[in-house]
């Protein structure tokens, strides 16, 4: 099944100059995938086999369920989930918009300290979140 | 004896009434992970569940079923065999209003073939009054194809004698299975 159209092209081509933007400047970023908050790809860049289209959906799953066990843990809104694996991690979170819920994947390896990629990646989270025309 | 834990699934198609049963029997403020449905060509639902959804029944004799919902949509195929793990049976519900419910159908009891070989599952046709296409019949003639014994019957899962009666007829299923595979047991929860 093809992915609905939830952005223009501009908005589309928008996320992956930043997508591109984030993999040239970190070279430890290994992958990058803007996807809609139902676990449908926009735009993506891999450096490894992985699809895109299944960390799509993973990471719908992942951060719903995250906002779920906030929720029931009473600590506010979910904002980020980081996967600390033994070769590399996966960063998770939301892109904030006015009106569209896109959210952020980032996979990367472990030759920089996860403060480093996630300081360069919330960059990357906040300027989709502020070019997009929506 | 204390009191068992089982855990069954609810699977079926987007929109078939997965959370909505969960949430007709379940004791506790059901666990959600709703989110903005953006595929509104495919199905006008606001709203779908990304991850799970999860409810909890206390039955008469101190057993509790923890029962967990599963998304729709096949590319939340993984979460099928994560929830799946370990489920005792699964109720699989069908929306007959979609365009080929036989083939729904038989993508879940694909899915879950293990738990459904094993007479554990049961299928609910939902919407069968306003789409009365596929008949029962059809649906039977199905299962036999795919070797699968499961009852089935129309439900509106909307009523929680309904969702109740899946799974009532869930366990007089799995009970009967069990009866004929070793005399003298049963897997009806007490």
């Amino acid at each position: 099944m093809n992915a609905p159209l939830v952005l223009n092209s501009i908005d589309t081509d928008l996320c992956q100059q930043q997508i591109d933007a984030l993999i040239e400047a970190r070279p430890e970023v290994r992958g990058v995938l803007v996807s809609t908050i139902d676990g449908f790809e926009v735009a993506a860049r891999m450096r490894g086999k992985s699809s895109p289209a299944k960390l799509a959906a993973m990471t719908s799953s992942l951060l719903a369920l995250g906002e779920a066990v906030s929720d029931e843990g009473e600590v506010g809104r979910c904002l980020d989930i980081v996967i600390d694996a033994s070769a590399g991690r996966v960063l998770l979170m939301d892109i904030p918009h006015a009106t569209r819920k896109l959210l952020l994947t980032v996979l990367s390896d472990n030759a920089s300290t996860l403060g480093q990629v996630l300081w360069a990646v919330r960059n990357c989270r906040q300027e989709i979140g502020r070019l997009l025309v929506g | 004896m204390s009191p068992k834990e089982y855990k069954l699934i609810f699977a079926g198609s987007m929109g078939a009434g997965k959370t909505t049963a969960i949430a007709a029997i379940s004791e506790i403020a059901p666990v959600r992970t709703d989110v903005e449905n953006t595929d509104r060509a495919n199905h006008q639902k606001a709203t779908t569940t990304a991850a799970m959804d999860y409810g909890e029944v206390t039955l008469p004799g101190g057993d509790k079923l923890r029962l967990y919902g599963t998304p729709g949509q096949t590319r939340f195929d993984f979460m099928w065999k994560i929830l799946g793990n370990g489920a005792l049976g699964v109720i699989i519900l069908v929306d007959n209003s979609r365009p080929d419910p036989l083939a729904d159908l038989r993508g879940y009891l694909q899915a879950f073939h293990e738990i459904a070989q094993d007479s554990r599952a049961v299928i609910g046709i939902g919407r069968g009054e306003s789409h009365p296409s596929p008949t029962l019949d059809a649906f039977h003639a199905l299962t036999r194809e795919i070797g699968i014994c499961a009852p089935i019957l129309s439900v509106d899962v909307r009523r929680r004698e309904d969702v109740l009666l899946l799974l009532d007829i869930l366990f007089n299923q799995m009970e009967a299975a069990e009866l004929i595979d070793r005399p003298g047991s049963g897997a009806r929860p007490q």
